[in-house]
């Protein structure tokens, strides 16, 4: 590791300015698991554990509905299964590391830390170095994360309703979504899935998010298999 | 309220399976190859996904009932999109998003 820790510290910086968005997430979800009743030590068991806010957020808005187990546990996986993609693009980096680097790398994944890492590939020349880089950057994610939960839960509920705090969520996720957009088919799916949730929210037993991103998916399989043909 | 056995349940499943989904493909990488087209389809899925979750967030936030009122921060949504595409910038979209309802809410409603 030693040889390599400046790109660790590199991954580590560079992670800094993207915790801007990252910190009001934080406070928000804190905030929730402070207002659902959840004491402390359940929160935090499962912000550390799960480790993934979005599917935080949907679940726990789920659980303070009483939504059937299964429901919200199929809710949680497929707002998460965005993780196959970071995961098969980190893959190729992790085939010389250990069992238990390859755990810590799949456990830390993130919206934000892969991000970062895909953004930097030019400058990190070996399997090691990106390693090392990727590293730097899911520690200092997960320091920011878990402090700024913990603050929330704390403090959030201090903060006046007037600021509407709450709002940076779906903000900071348009801030996510926005740089995957990489031609008009990323518009249109992403277009379709705003859309077709809107007219699915009524649907019994919360079953609307998984349903939209079901249908989204097929789309894309649509307009990704014509790409393909032509 | 959450009942203490229904979140202990629910949590152990989605920690379990987004481990598994997280470790899915940086465990089979040795064994199976991961085709082209399935690594297209995988980059939809934020698009797919994240847009469902926050665009019925904002836009129901006063209730089912109301389908034109209340939707100021549908609204804000909209445009801090498109400050999002035009800045690229996670705090410059979170600084306009919540200004602009703050103002909204405070002095035009």
């Amino acid at each position: 590791m030693r040889p390599y820790s400046k790109f660790f510290i590199l991954g580590f910086r560079q992670m800094i300015p993207v915790t801007t968005g990252v910190i009001p997430f934080g406070a928000v979800m804190g905030t929730v698991f402070y207002n659902s009743g959840l004491s402390f030590f359940q929160s935090m068991t499962m912000n550390i554990f799960m480790y993934s806010g979005s599917a935080q957020l949907a679940s726990i808005d789920l659980m303070t509905k009483h939504a059937a187990s299964a429901v919200v546990i199929a809710t949680g996986l497929v707002i998460n299964l965005r993780f196959l993609l970071y995961s098969a693009g980190l893959s190729p980096y992790l085939q010389q590391s250990g069992f238990w680097t390859k755990v810590v790398c799949a456990h830390t994944l993130t919206d934000q830390s892969y991000a970062v890492m895909s953004a930097n590939t030019n400058i990190l020349k070996t399997k090691t170095e990106a390693v090392s880089f990727y590293l730097g950057t899911a520690l200092c994610m997960w320091l920011v994360w878990q402090s700024s939960v913990v603050a929330g839960f704390i403090f959030g509920n201090f903060a006046p309703t007037s600021w509407s705090l709450d709002f940076a969520v779906p903000l900071s996720f348009v801030a996510l979504v926005i740089p995957t957009l990489k031609n008009y088919k990323y518009v249109a799916v992403a277009a379709f899935s705003s859309a077709l949730s809107i007219l699915f929210y009524g649907l019994p037993f919360k079953l609307g998010l998984i349903a939209t991103a079901l249908c989204a998916i097929a789309l894309a399989l649509v307009l990704t298999k014509r790409e393909t043909r032509s | 309220m959450i009942e203490t056995s229904y979140f202990w349940f629910i949590f152990v499943c989605l920690m379990t399976g987004t481990f598994i989904i997280r470790g899915s493909l940086i465990a089979a990488a040795s064994q199976v190859k991961i085709s082209d087209r399935a690594k297209e389809v995988f980059s939809f899925i934020p698009a797919a996904i994240l847009p469902a979750f926050i665009a019925p967030f904002a836009f129901f936030h006063e209730g089912q009932a109301q389908w034109v009122l209340g939707k100021e921060r549908f609204l804000v949504l909209v445009v801090a999109t498109a400050v999002c595409m035009a800045t690229r910038s996670t705090v410059a979209t979170i600084c306009f998003g919540l200004s602009a309802l703050y103002v909204i809410t405070q002095y035009l409603t």
